[in-house]
């Protein structure tokens, strides 16, 4: 991917390119507002990462709504040390498609990149959503593996659709909690591991091959490859 | 003293008196001036009416006629009551009381009042002169001195009244002003031992409910307010301190240590590790102080929207209950039907998740732990959390909320101690109350949500569009999890 970071804080723009570039991404850096709006708006970028609050008068949110009233779609993650519900929801409104607040960890931010690369492709109007043996119908509500039809509540199958539509990807912890029960606060205890174990123990138990994997440090992945 | 207090006192009292003497005044100068009228008018009648008499007796009867008469009326009446006299042209006695023409009466006939020499004393009387035929002259008058009595009388009258009035008023300032600067020399005193830093002082207060009285209750209301703020401030500080030492002195001595062995590179990476779990509690702590200041603000109302209670309680029973089964805990959830609340959808799940992750990790294993959400009589609307399990001690209820308390049944459980907090706090954003009572065995956390927190509704914002709509609809009656 060819990522663009807005960001002004050196220490987190090395962090941040170090690991993007060592995860096989191309990163190019702005570390001021003027010139993260000019790279924004002249070069073709997959996400952009933004910093909320940078020097050379003019913001993050500012760069984001004028991008996206001249026409430009790139996905947007913006960077942020305000936490704030209401701040999140000022992000959003500007034009973001993420938000994460600083500090925060590598994975997630790789994690949430990815996802919005994927969602920009456009996943179009499924009806079906396929990985590996394990297929599931988005209109009838069913899921099969191989031959066999698992049963699954309402809840994990929203949480099933949502590793599928991300499969290959990992999916944080986080991202599930936002976008599978749309809690935005931390729950103070491992609930959502208890819901993949629940998940994995009706699509991976009975099978040779696991498809639902944990990746450590991050969170989890659906995938049939190896 | 305070100059403001005693000229306000004094100029409101002699603002009063000058008020009561002035009104006083207007009071008795039209009496005065109606009597003054009345009396002249009545007095001028008699003496006209009698001059005519006498001048009638003149035509009649001559000046010796005339002399006679005014003798005999003389010799009846009482000395100096009445003035009559009668002088020939060149102003010589004929007859009267009076020993000679007086010089101060003007030559001219007419109603005069002047000041005659009756029987050695100059006393003022009123006179009507009459030029008879012959050259003869006639005065006839009355001596007004004992009106001058009745006068001096009224006189009298008016300015003891003034005098009285002055001295009851000043009297009133004074004691008013005595009475009012008591009261508030003791607030001042109250005010200042607070300002010198002792919160616990309260302004007196009588059930008087006069305005001073009113004054107080408001000040003191402030005051707990204030109180409880800044005890609030120095409990959490204090609970920083002591919660944020310990992941931080940890993390300290990792990294020194690591610094200091260079050991392997396994060994390395997996103190990296441990330091960045060490940061990412301290980080929890700060998200959640964080969040907890956020909601005692109160800007978060001006997000609310319409919430079904029900529903959101038992989708947070669900996401729970995969955690409950796994402790083997039976998690419950029951309901009246759905309960519209106006509030914020996101607050009210991590408050009720609060309460369920808690009963969930204190209730032990084969507990029971059980949800209900119900309308009260009053209209207002009521979550219940309730579990089996050890519960807390009746003396540390009242501190089981505030922030970073852990019980001591807590001590190995994961957890910050701001949980039950962040419930009260959201409790309190929405006008209600979070109440912890005895559930016989165990604990029953109730957060009570006030009717007059629902009239506030306001149209479902963007942000939550898609709580609802994620929301597959449930069955309104109990359902076992």
């Amino acid at each position: 991917m060819k990522l663009l970071l807005v960001e002004d804080n050196e220490r987190v723009t090395r962090f941040v390119m170090k690991g993007l570039q060592e995860a096989g991404h191309t990163v190019d850096n702005a570390d001021n507002g003027r010139e993260g709006m000019f790279l924004a708006a002249s070069e073709p970028y997959d996400v952009i990462i933004m910093d909320r609050m940078l020097p050379g008068q003019i913001d993050g949110l500012s760069i984001i709504e004028t991008l996206r009233k001249s026409g430009n779609r790139t996905p947007i993650l913006i960077l942020s040390a305000l936490s704030d519900v209401d701040e999140r929801i000022k992000g959003l409104r500007s034009g973001g498609d993420d938000y994460l607040t600083k500090p925060f960890a590598f994975g997630e931010l790789l994690a949430r990149l990815d996802a919005l690369s994927r969602r920009s492709q456009g996943s179009g109007t499924q009806t079906a959503l396929e990985v590996g043996d394990l297929r599931i119908d988005l209109l009838s509500r069913k899921a099969v593996r191989g031959e066999r039809g698992i049963a699954l509540q309402p809840r994990e199958f929203k949480l099933l659709e949502y590793l599928m539509r991300h499969a290959g990807q990992v999916v944080t912890r986080t991202m599930l909690l936002e976008n599978v029960w749309d809690y935005h606060f931390d729950p103070q205890t491992n609930v959502v591991d208890v819901h993949i174990s629940k998940l994995r123990q009706k699509i991976d138990a009975d099978f040779e091959r696991p498809l639902l994997r944990t990746v450590r440090n991050a969170g989890y992945m659906l995938s049939a490859d190896e | 003293m305070s100059k403001v207090i005693r000229s306000t006192t004094f100029a409101l009292s002699f603002g009063y008196i000058a008020f009561g003497i002035v009104a006083l005044v207007l009071f008795a100068a039209p009496l005065w001036y109606a009597w003054q009228v009345t009396i002249e008018d009545g007095r001028q009648e008699i003496l006209r009416a009698d001059t005519v008499r006498l001048t009638d007796v003149f035509h009649r009867e001559g000046a010796p006629g005339l002399k006679t008469f005014i003798d005999t009326r003389v010799g009846m009446q009482l000395p100096a009551e009445r003035i009559l006299l009668l002088a020939d042209s060149s102003l010589h006695r004929i007859a009267g009381n009076l020993t000679r023409w007086p010089d101060t009466v003007p030559e001219k006939p007419g109603i005069y009042t002047v000041s005659l020499d009756l029987s050695g004393v100059p006393t003022a009387s009123v006179v009507v002169r009459t030029a008879l035929p012959g050259g003869y002259n006639l005065l006839v008058g009355r001596d007004v001195a004992k009106f001058a009595d009745l006068q001096r009388h009224f006189w009298t009258g008016l300015g003891g009244a003034v005098a009285v009035l002055s001295i009851v008023g000043v009297l009133g300032g004074v004691l008013i002003r005595q009475a009012i600067l008591a009261r508030i020399n003791s607030i001042r005193q109250t005010v200042l031992a607070i300002v010198q830093g002792d919160l616990s002082h309260r302004l007196p207060t009588r059930s008087s409910g006069d305005e001073l009285d009113t004054l107080s209750h408001t000040i003191n209301g402030m005051l707990d307010q204030i109180e409880q703020l800044i005890h609030g401030i120095r409990d959490v500080s204090n609970s920083i301190a002591h919660d944020l030492r310990t992941p931080l002195a940890e993390l300290r001595s990792r990294l020194e240590e690591l610094s200091l062995t260079r050991p392997g590179t396994e060994e390395t990476f997996a103190e990296i590790e441990a330091a960045v779990a060490d940061v990412d509690r301290v980080i929890r702590i700060f998200n959640a102080l964080l969040r907890l200041a956020e909601i005692d603000t109160g800007t978060r109302r001006s997000g609310f929207v319409q919430v079904n209670a029900d529903e959101l309680a038992a989708e947070v029973v669900e996401f729970y209950s995969p955690a409950a089964e796994l402790k083997n805990v039976t998690l419950s959830f029951a309901s009246g039907g759905p309960v519209l609340v106006s509030g914020d959808p996101t607050l009210l799940a991590q408050a009720v998740g609060n309460l369920i992750d808690n009963a969930i990790k204190y209730v032990g294993e084969g507990g029971t732990v059980s949800v209900d959400v119900r309308t009260r009589s009053d209209g207002g609307v009521e979550i219940c959390v309730a579990d089996d399990g050890p519960g807390i001690p009746d003396d540390e209820k009242p501190k089981a909320a505030q922030r970073f308390y852990r019980g001591d049944t807590s001590r190995g459980t994961p957890g910050v101690g701001l949980g039950l907090s962040l419930v009260q706090a959201v409790a309190k954003l929405h006008g209600g109350s979070l109440e912890l009572a005895d559930n016989h065995p165990g604990l029953r956390a109730r957060v009570a949500l006030e009717p007059g927190a629902l009239l506030s509704g306001r149209p479902r914002s963007a942000t939550v569009e898609a709580q609802g709509a994620a929301a597959a609809v449930k069955e309104p009656s109990a359902m076992a999890l």
